[in-house]
């Protein structure tokens, strides 16, 4: 059912109701009127010589046509009074006239009760019979009959068609006052079924009431679904071009690798004799390899912005150690010396296990790669837990001051730093600079005393 | 002691690998390719355990699991994935270290011995390096000639080398752990004492390296 027939039938349903009690009130009340009228008639014709007739002949009072009354209810002029007929009795509510009817058992029993009016209705409601006790209390007409027919005044026209055009003005009201709000949940309605094909169009519903709360909880619903949205749309697209710069950049190096595996195959084919340094660049190419993967996936989660979603205590000590002795194979086989250093005593710090292994990674593996046969390369962790340096020093061709800046700039831009550079300016640097910011480190690049990079990662208080 | 070491790795090219690198260094390998089979072996019967995470059957951490709670034996895990959680956890669980795939035969076999080198010696009253051997209760170091002569500076130079014997010491640390600071505490001083001690030293004075960049290193000999 709709809102307006719905509102327009409660209406006129409660109408209804309120109608029907308000006349069952005023029926009880103009019946008791009436038979006080009744009876007050009665009284008056009997002391207005009424009792003479009666008495005086008692057998045919009020006479063989009757004694028909019609007179207007006293106290109702407006509406035409009920007939009525009258008959006398005894004490003992016995009639000398033969014509008269037994005398009503239920009004006997009032009057006995001690009630000098008696009433009575029948089960029809069509007819009103009233008893009343004369002041004198004895002769035939002690006591007399009255008998009234008619509909009760509240089942009559006159007030039920005032009640009927009264609910149904109250339906008409009903109707023309729900014609805005239906026009505005239909607005509403609407507006909610148009996200379903686009978010992108704001909910308004205007006014101050329930329904414009209504349209103010679906716009904010709206906002946050279109928010949750372009951040899906964001991710996959960030996915989209993480899968296609991954394929790009991992071609790059698997290509050079196979270059030199089909290089190595012919020689060995031409019968030439190979020293173990001729398979060098190759390792070197599938270390690369590997070192790239895990970058990408260091860049994939700086570019996210998700860097820093686990921060524990690291061992900087067993860190070192581990990236130390992960680039040691290749740095053994360039003939390149690499040491490392640490303290003592633990330094603990609260950071990214892998992306403060993968920065740390990135500037041990650019020390050894860029530097030449026989260089070296020194790690060196120093401090405590409050104030740590962390070195990287390395004898190889440095890298020019004016390029050191872009390699430590704040932003770091994805496609332009995956690029493969000569000189150890990609993909790596930018990201041990950017982890180091998200961890309040200071990445400082520095010339070494007598040739080479220095690369020290700072813990304020250092 | 046993050589023993338990391998858990399903990948059997890789797997192959490692045992044959494993070999080569004079370990003895045991090399298991499903979780389920390494939960019933004893880890105290291995001096190391090389744990893949990714395991059909029982997953790797539930194997480090099973095994902490009944044994202190050295775990070193072996990850494919770069997820910081799982490196986490498993240090958490009481993995001893990890190594990331892809990784060189020589990067495992250098976490395995550090895994092997753990209980250090510090306390240790008396610490033999090669033919060095250093006294710390009488303050006296013996080389394979003779017991040597130090002064106090060049005594705790070598103590302290001693006790991290094979890792390099920076010049720093030896600074501020052997020379009197109401003195001179200058590099070039301890260079001076270096070279002092290396002379005292004689024909030992090989194991006294200077590691470029760093400062020095007394290591067990060529």
């Amino acid at each position: 059912m709709k809102l307006r027939t719905r509102l327009a039938l409660t209406l006129g349903l409660a109408t209804i109701s309120l109608l029907v009690v308000l006349g069952w009130a005023q029926s009880r009340w103009h019946s008791q009127l009436r038979v006080d009228a009744i009876a007050e008639a009665a009284v008056h014709r009997m002391d207005s010589g009424g009792r003479e007739r009666c008495e005086a002949n008692p057998e045919h009072w009020p006479g063989p046509q009757g004694d028909r009354l019609a007179r207007r209810h006293q106290g109702s002029s407006r509406h035409p009074g009920p007939r009525h007929r009258v008959f006398a009795y005894d004490a003992e509510f016995q009639s000398r006239n033969l014509h008269n009817p037994t005398f009503p058992p239920e009004l006997a029993q009032q009057l006995k009760a001690g009630k000098d009016i008696a009433s009575y209705r029948s089960a029809d409601q069509r007819r009103t019979q009233v008893a009343v006790r004369m002041a004198w209390d004895e002769g035939p007409c002690a006591v007399v009959l009255m008998r009234i027919k008619g509909p009760p005044p509240w089942l009559s026209g006159a007030v039920l068609m005032p009640a009927f055009l009264v609910a149904l003005v109250m339906i008409l009201v009903a109707l023309l006052a729900a014609g805005p709000i239906v026009r505005r949940v239909r607005q509403l309605t609407e507006s909610v079924r148009k996200l379903g094909s686009s978010s992108e169009e704001p909910i308004h519903v205007e006014g101050n009431d329930e329904v414009a709360e209504l349209g103010a909880a679906f716009e904010q619903s709206r906002q946050t679904i279109h928010t949750q949205l372009a951040s899906l749309r964001e991710r996959e697209a960030a996915l989209r071009n993480y899968i296609a710069n991954t394929t790009h950049d991992v071609m790059l190096p698997l290509s050079v690798l196979q270059g030199h595996l089909v290089s190595l195959q012919r020689r060995i084919e031409a019968g030439e004799t190979l020293d173990a340094n001729a398979i060098v660049p190759s390792i070197e190419e599938s270390q690369y390899l590997g070192s790239l993967l895990h970058n990408l996936n260091a860049a994939a989660r700086l570019e996210a912005n998700d860097g820093l979603a686990h921060r524990d205590p690291i061992d900087l000590n067993r860190l070192v150690e581990r990236v130390v002795d992960r680039h040691r194979p290749i740095a053994k086989r360039k003939q390149i010396a690499l040491e490392v250093a640490v303290p003592e005593n633990m330094i603990e710090f609260p950071g990214d296990l892998t992306l403060l292994e993968q920065a740390l990674g990135n500037v041990v593996q650019n020390a050894v790669r860029y530097n030449r046969a026989e260089g070296h390369v020194a790690v060196i962790l120093d401090g405590a837990d409050e104030a740590w340096t962390l070195q990287v020093v390395d004898d190889g061709p440095g890298i020019a001051e004016g390029d050191r800046l872009r390699v430590v700039e704040p932003s770091f831009r994805g496609s332009e730093a995956r690029t493969r550079h000569p000189h150890g300016m990609g993909l790596g640097l930018h990201i041990a600079s950017d982890v180091a910011k998200r961890h309040g480190l200071r990445l400082a690049l520095s010339d070494t005393k007598g040739g080479g990079l220095t690369v020290k990662l700072i813990h304020a208080g250092a | 002691m046993s050589n023993r070491i338990l391998l858990v790795e399903d990948d059997v090219a890789l797997g192959q690998q490692v045992v044959d690198s494993l070999s080569q260094a004079g370990f003895d390998p045991h090399w298991v390719q499903d979780g389920d089979a390494a939960r019933g072996l004893n880890p105290d019967d291995y001096r190391v355990i090389v744990l893949d995470l990714m395991l059909p059957g029982t997953y790797g951490m539930d194997l480090l699991k099973r095994y902490r709670v009944k044994s202190e034996v050295p775990v070193l895990i072996l990850s494919a994935r770069d997820d910081t959680a799982d490196k986490i956890r498993g240090l958490k669980l009481g993995a001893d270290d990890y190594v990331t795939k892809p990784f060189f035969p020589e990067e495992l076999l250098a976490r395995i011995q550090a895994c092997l080198r753990r209980p250090n010696l510090v306390g240790t009253e008396r610490l033999v390096v090669g033919p060095i051997q250093v006294d710390l209760e009488r303050r006296e170091v013996t080389t394979s000639e003779r017991t040597l002569s130090l002064t106090p500076v060049e005594f705790e130079i070598l103590a302290l080398l001693a006790r991290r014997k094979g890792s390099a010491v920076t010049r720093d640390t030896l600074v501020d752990a052997a020379l009197d600071p109401s003195h001179d505490t200058s590099r070039r001083t301890l260079d001076v004492h270096i070279s002092r001690l290396r002379g005292k030293l004689g024909s030992d004075a090989t194991q006294l390296e200077t590691v470029w960049g760093i400062g020095y290193r007394l290591s067990e000999g060529s």
